[in-house]
C-alpha cells in the first residue's frame, strides 16, 4: 500500500471563486524523495498544505476528491496526530520558532513536551538530533539570535526529533545563503538514507537532480508530469511547463541540438564529466 | 547573605504570591495609613535581600510617585468636607480630603509595592510553570509567554520598517508632527504583518503537535524547596494573629 494516496483532488481556497488545484491524482511510496517543482502560483505550498492536513483541518474552502494518509481520509486524520506522522518545514526561517522557549535545546524538545513523553526521554532525543545534525554548538543559544541558515537547521531539528514517517519540506533554502542551503541539504540527505519518505519543493533544480528519486511537476494546480527525475530533467518538453532545467541538462540538449550527441543527458556535475569523457573518447578528441 | 538570597529566589512562585497576597490583605486589616504605607519599606527590605534593592527602589518609585501625587493633589482639593485647612479663592484643602487621600493612597503604595516585588523576585518561566502545574491550560500559558519574547522582536521590526521608510523618503525624524504623520506608514506594516505572522506561528505550532491530545510534559520544572512550607505557615500564622488582634481590639 502507498503511504500516501491522492484521487481526484481539487481544492478552492475560501472567498476565491477558481481551484488552486485541478484533478491531482499521486501515491506517494514509501522511502522515496519526490521533488515537487513548477512556477510561482503553481499551488505547490497548497498541495503541501493538503498533505500535512492542514487543509482542510486548519484552512477551511472546498477539498474534493481523496486523501489517503496510510489508507485514512484526511478528514478524519488529527491534526495532532499528524504530527508525529508527517513533518513539516517551511520557508520562512523566522516564523517557525515557538516563541516561547530560551535555548535551542528547549525550542527543539518543544515538540516532544506537547506529545507528553518523559522528561528523560526527551532530552536523550534531543541530544541525538543535535549531535545527528551537528547543531550541538548552539544548543544553548536564543532561538530569535540565530542566522536565517541556523534557525532553519533547527526548525528542521524540531521536526525531526518527532520522528514522522513522512517529511514535507516547503522550499526550505529559498531565504538562505549558499552555505545554508548547503547544510540544509545535507540534513534532507541524512534523512532519506534513514529512510524517510520526503516532499521537497525547490527551485534549485541543481540539487534536485542530485538527490530526488522522483518528480513531480505541477502548473497552474495540476500535476503536469510526473516520474522519476532522470526522466523528467533530461526531457526539453519540462521547459514548456515553466520549470527550469539543470544547467547540465541544458548543456546536454544544447550540444544534441548541435548535433553532438553525448549519449544522454547528464544531469549533474559528475555525470556531465564522465559523459563528455566519454564523447571525446569516441571523437577521438582525447 | 548569598544564602539567604538564594532562599528567597528559589522559593516556590506561589509562595512569593500568598506573601504578596498576605501583604495586600494585611493593609485592609490593619487600621490606619502608617502600617500600609511602611509595606513599602518592608518590600524595600525584602527586595534589598533578595538582591534587587535599586531595580526594586527604581521601579516602586516611577510607577507609584505620580499616582500618589495626582491622588494627593486632586482629593484633598476635592474632597467634600467642612474642614478647610488652606484656601485660595475657590480652590481650599480640606481635612477629610487629606484623610482620605492618605488612606487610599498609602493602600495602592501597599498593594502596588508588593506587586512589583513579587515580579521583582519570580521569574516569570518559574511563575507559568508553576501555573500549568496548577492546571492552567497550555494554550493561556502559551499566550503569556510567547507575548513576553515577542515584544522585544517587534521592537526590532519596528526598527527595520521604519529604516525601509526612510528609504522610500518617509520622514520619521523632526518635529512632533512630522512623526505624527510617519506613525502610519510605520504601525500599517508592523500590524499587518505580525496579523500575516500569526498564521504561519499556527502552523509551526500544529507541526510541533501542540494541539495533540496528551499531558503535556515539561523539561523545566520548579521545585518546593524545604522553606516554602515554613513561609506559607508563618503567613498563616500571622494573618491569623492580626485577623483575632483587629477582632478584639
Amino acid at each position: 500500500m502507498s503511504m500516501i494516496t491522492i484521487k481526484n483532488l481539487s481544492y478552492q481556497y475560501p472567498i476565491v471563486e477558481t481551484d488552486v488545484l485541478h484533478d491531482i491524482n499521486i501515491s506517494i511510496e514509501k522511502g522515496e524523495f519526490y521533488a515537487v517543482i513548477g512556477s510561482n502560483g503553481a499551488g505547490k505550498t497548497t498541495f503541501c498544505n493538503v498533505i500535512r492536513g492542514f487543509i482542510p483541518h486548519f484552512y477551511k474552502g472546498d477539498l474534493r476528491g481523496e486523501i489517503l494518509i496510510e489508507g485514512k481520509d484526511i478528514r478524519d486524520w488529527e491534526l495532532g496526530d499528524l504530527s508525529q506522522k508527517i513533518g513539516y518545514v517551511f520557508q520562512n526561517p523566522f516564523t517557525q520558532i515557538s516563541g516561547v522557549k530560551e535555548t535551542v535545546f528547549e525550542e527543539i524538545a518543544f515538540g516532544l513536551e506537547n506529545l507528553g513523553l518523559e522528561v528523560e526521554i526527551i532530552k536523550e532525543k534531543v541530544e541525538n538530533v543535535l549531535k545527528m545534525l551537528e547543531i550541538e554548538y548552539l544548543q544553548e543559544k536564543n532561538p530569535f539570535e540565530l542566522s536565517g541558515g541556523q534557525k532553519q537547521r533547527v526548525a528542521l531539528a524540531s521536526i525531526i526529533v518527532m520522528e514522522p514517517d513522512i517529511l514535507v519540506i516547503d522550499e526550505p533554502t529559498s531565504q538562505l545563503d549558499p552555505q545554508g542551503t548547503e547544510e540544509v541539504f545535507k540534513i534532507i540527505e541524512l534523512m532519506k538514507n534513514k529512510g524517510k519518505t520526503i516532499i521537497l519543493v525547490e527551485h534549485k533544480m541543481e540539487l534536485i537532480a542530485e538527490y530526488a528519486d522522483r518528480i513531480i511537476l505541477m502548473q497552474d494546480g495540476k500535476v503536469v508530469k510526473q516520474g522519476l527525475t532522470k526522466d523528467i530533467l533530461s526531457d526539453e518538453d519540462t521547459l514548456q511547463y515553466g520549470s527550469a532545467l539543470p544547467q547540465y541538462a541544458l548543456f546536454g540538449i544544447e550540444m544534441r541540438n548541435q548535433n553532438m550527441d553525448l549519449g544522454s543527458i547528464p544531469l549533474t556535475e559528475k555525470q556531465s564529466i564522465s559523459v563528455v569523457q566519454q564523447w571525446m573518447k569516441k571523437e577521438g578528441l582525447a | 547573605m548569598d544564602q539567604i538570597k538564594k532562599s528567597i529566589l528559589h522559593l516556590y512562585p506561589t509562595t512569593k504570591f500568598l506573601v504578596t497576597l498576605f501583604l495586600c490583605i494585611s493593609v485592609f486589616i490593619v487600621p490606619g495609613y502608617l502600617y500600609a504605607y511602611s509595606v513599602l519599606f518592608i518590600c524595600m527590605f525584602f527586595s534589598y535581600l533578595a538582591g534587587s534593592f535599586k531595580e526594586f527602589s527604581d521601579l516602586a518609585i516611577k510607577a507609584l510617585l505620580l499616582i500618589v501625587v495626582f491622588i494627593f493633589i486632586l482629593q484633598s482639593f476635592f474632597y467634600p468636607g467642612t474642614h478647610v485647612i488652606w484656601s485660595w479663592s475657590i480652590f481650599s484643602i480640606k481635612q477629610e480630603g487629606i484623610d482620605f487621600a492618605l488612606n487610599l493612597t498609602s493602600k495602592i503604595v501597599a498593594i502596588g509595592s508588593s506587586f512589583i516585588l513579587f515580579f521583582r523576585i519570580t521569574k516569570v518561566k518559574d511563575l507559568i510553570s508553576s501555573l500549568e502545574a496548577l492546571g492552567l491550560p497550555p494554550k493561556v500559558t502559551y499566550i503569556f509567554l510567547s507575548t513576553l519574547q515577542i515584544i522585544p522582536e517587534m521592537k526590532k521590526l519596528t526598527i527595520v520598517i521604519m529604516d525601509a521608510q526612510k528609504t522610500r523618503g518617509v520622514e520619521t525624524e523632526g518635529k512632533l508632527f512630522t512623526r505624527i504623520k510617519a506613525f502610519l506608514p510605520t504601525l500599517s506594516p508592523l500590524i499587518l504583518g505580525s496579523i500575516a505572522g500569526t498564521e504561519e506561528r499556527v502552523l509551526t505550532l500544529e507541526s510541533r503537535a501542540f494541539s495533540a491530545k496528551v499531558k503535556k510534559t515539561s523539561l523545566y520544572t520548579v521545585e518546593k524547596t524545604k522553606y516554602d512550607p515554613i513561609v506559607r505557615i508563618i503567613l498563616l500564622i500571622l494573618l491569623i494573629t492580626l485577623i483575632i488582634w483587629r477582632v478584639m481590639l
